[in-house]
């Protein structure tokens, strides 16, 4: 246990959407009237306060963190001054976690080992380790923040994952080094990354067309990347007001490896809120691959389209070039969707449990597609113009902490090209990022 | 030698391309067929082979002449590119690993080369020495120039499978380029194998320029691809 004594206080910025847990307004704390009420109650020393509780909290390095605030006591009490006190418990030197998981035909035991605090600067080292019956993956990961300065960090993660991507009856193993620094810019986050991950791809089938079989085998990617975040919304999930915007790019192959390209992809995301607790919503992705050099493109590093988390109606990752029933991916795509969230109808579980589910009524809209890089950009916007597939309906959203989402929707797909797959009526989705 | 119309491609990764892990392997309509035996079988499904003029005895023995051909041959080649120091640093690694970047060249390499040693311990050829397995290549070649004798092919006057087989074997072992040519040598030693050899790439892979380029770099991509 220690305590932090703060004599004075210090302006301390604001930061970004993470402050105040769900968006509602920090409540200040009620004081018994007494004689010290009118020191008590200036409610700059609570907010401030409680600003510099939600930032030691965010360090993730205590398990509790309490303010006291009293007037000062003492010889050298100023006649206005207030003693400001924070009480942390820390959270110990090293927390395991031991799971098992089941899903898509495989079991697997995961251990985790979570220094949280390993030089006594909020440096945190984690490590997963995944034994499954068919895969095992593991990662380990440094991070460390700067000293008074959460918001620039950086980080080093060493990894193995696998995945099994039965869309494309591919399996991918990748290991790989990752180094990532970020740091804010006004009022932008950015970061910035260099990766190494050498990829080795293999056919999940012995039914894999021979588009897929052609991409088996080794490469290796070293790439560096920056991305930009501006994040005005109130929360992540279900957001009331506010915009995202996020443009991310990398260039690989010229810090070695044998993969080649520039890679350019934006998320734009605009909420409005409008009578009796309604949201209005629209989004907009896009991407492009641009491959440098006479190599074509991997299909490791190609854009998919479809699913409950883009283009609703369409199966997962089925949209776009296919051979024999495997999704090829494309190197250039755009979605965008129209979403409009309202309270379940008659409001059932008001307050409670109820507020966690909305429906919502979407528009969604997509393509995806090959470019050949000689004929010029109007022609390809001409090709990402024509054939668009998209899909409306309607479904019930439920909210999952402040991360994750799961939806069940009724969907009519429309624009279905030869060779998209859809999934028309009932589709279940869950998942992090959603159009 | 069936006359079939074929191309030739040779890729980087044709061993993870094939569903079993070896080549060679083809590539037909919709299928893919990997290693000799069932390239075989696939072809006489379709109404194409070498052997049919042969009566049981002759394809039993034809078979165990296959057998002795990948048994020793096969083996005795392997053995040279992955377990012999010395070629090992100077040829295999660098042939091997040419396609791919640093580090990726190294870690595939090295992670090849504890396969196949491992595969030797496992059928007991670790502990040979260079001597000893030069000794029963010589064994081999004895026996394979013995039953070739003075007549064209393995079996009179038409090329079988058991020829084709052979012939790539020697011709790789004949025209890849080691640090010592004592495996070629060998193989040398017996001037019946040697006239074969020449024989079969006059008459099947010389009528075409190109192709026979193709086929020679194939054929030594072949020795240190075929498994």
């Amino acid at each position: 246990m220690g305590t932090v004594h703060a004599r004075s206080l210090e302006p301390l910025p604001m930061a970004g959407p993470d402050f105040g847990a769900l968006g509602e307004e920090t409540e200040l704390v009620e004081v018994e009237p007494e004689t010290k009420q009118e020191i008590l109650e200036n409610k700059d020393v609570m907010r401030k306060s409680h600003e510099a509780r939600e930032r030691l909290l965010r360090l993730g390095i205590f398990r509790q963190v309490d303010v006291l605030i009293d007037t000062c006591q003492g010889d050298d009490a100023l006649p206005n001054g207030l003693d400001v006190t924070f009480e942390v418990t820390e959270l110990r030197r090293l927390t395991g976690s031991y799971n098992t998981m089941v899903g898509n035909n495989e079991g697997s035991m995961v251990l985790g080992l979570k220094f949280p605090n390993l030089f006594g600067r909020a440096e945190k080292v984690t490590f997963q380790f995944s034994y499954g019956t068919k895969e095992t993956s593991y990662g380990l990961s440094f991070f460390k923040p700067r000293p008074g300065n959460f918001e620039r960090n950086f980080s080093v993660n060493v990894y193995k994952v696998t995945g099994q991507f039965p869309w494309s009856s591919l399996r991918e193993t990748d290991r790989g080094v990752s180094t990532e620094f970020n740091f804010p810019v006004w009022k932008t986050n950015h970061t910035l990354k260099w990766e190494g991950v050498w990829r080795e791809l293999g056919c999940l089938a012995r039914t894999a067309s021979f588009s897929v079989r052609e991409e088996s085998g080794h490469s290796l990617k070293s790439s560096l990347s920056h991305a930009m975040v501006i994040d005005s919304r109130n929360s992540s999930i279900l957001p009331k007001r506010g915009a995202l915007l996020k443009i991310n790019q990398e260039l690989a192959g010229y810090t070695g490896g044998d993969v080649s390209f520039l890679k350019e992809d934006f998320e734009f995301q605009l909420n409005k809120q409008l009578l009796w607790d309604s949201v209005i919503s629209t989004s907009v992705w896009g991407g492009m691959l641009v491959p440098i050099g006479d190599k074509p493109s991997s299909i490791a590093d190609r854009f998919y389209l479809g699913g409950p988390t883009s283009v609703r109606g369409f199966s997962m990752y089925s949209i776009g070039p296919q051979s024999e029933g495997d999704y090829l991916g494309g190197e250039a795509y755009w979605a965008g969707g129209v979403h409009l969230y309202t309270p379940l109808p008659f409001r059932p579980g008001r307050g409670g449990f109820g507020d966690l589910f909305r429906t919502h009524f979407f528009l969604n809209a997509g393509n995806l597609c090959n470019l050949n890089y000689g004929d010029g950009p109007r022609a390809h916007l001409q090709r990402l113009a024509e054939c668009i597939r998209w899909s409306y309906g309607a479904g019930i959203v439920l909210r999952l902490g402040n991360i994750a989402r799961l939806e069940l929707n009724y969907c009519f797909p429309m624009g279905v090209q030869a060779g998209d797959r859809i999934c028309d009526g009932v589709q279940f989705g869950a998942g992090i990022r959603f159009l | 030698m069936c006359n079939l119309p074929i191309r030739v491609i040779c890729r980087a990764n044709a061993e993870y391309m094939s569903p079993s892990g070896k080549v060679p392997f083809i590539h037909v309509g919709n299928q893919v067929v990997s290693e000799l035996g069932p390239i075989v079988q696939f072809v006489k499904a379709k109404g194409h082979s070498l052997s049919d003029g042969l009566d049981e005895v002759q394809k039993a023995e034809m078979k165990a002449y296959m057998e002795l051909v990948n048994n020793m041959l096969l083996t005795a080649e392997l053995y040279l590119q992955w377990c012999d120091d010395v070629t090992v640093e100077e040829i295999t690694h660098p042939r091997y690993g040419s396609p791919y970047p640093w580090p990726l060249n190294r870690i595939l390499s090295y992670q090849k080369q504890w396969e196949v040693r491992r595969k030797m311990k496992a059928i007991g050829w670790a502990g040979k020495t260079l001597e000893q397995v030069l000794e029963d290549v010589d064994q081999c070649c004895q026996a394979l120039s013995q039953r070739l004798g003075t007549q064209p092919y393995f079996f009179n006057k038409q090329p079988t499978e058991l020829d084709a087989l052979v012939f790539g074997h020697l011709f790789t072992i004949l025209t890849t380029q080691l640090i010592t040519d004592e495996l070629s040598e060998k193989v040398k030693n017996y001037s019946n194998l040697t006239a074969f050899c020449r024989r079969i790439e006059q008459q099947y892979f010389e009528g075409h320029d190109k192709d026979s380029c193709t086929v020679s770099v194939q054929s030594s991509k072949k020795s240190s691809l075929l498994k």
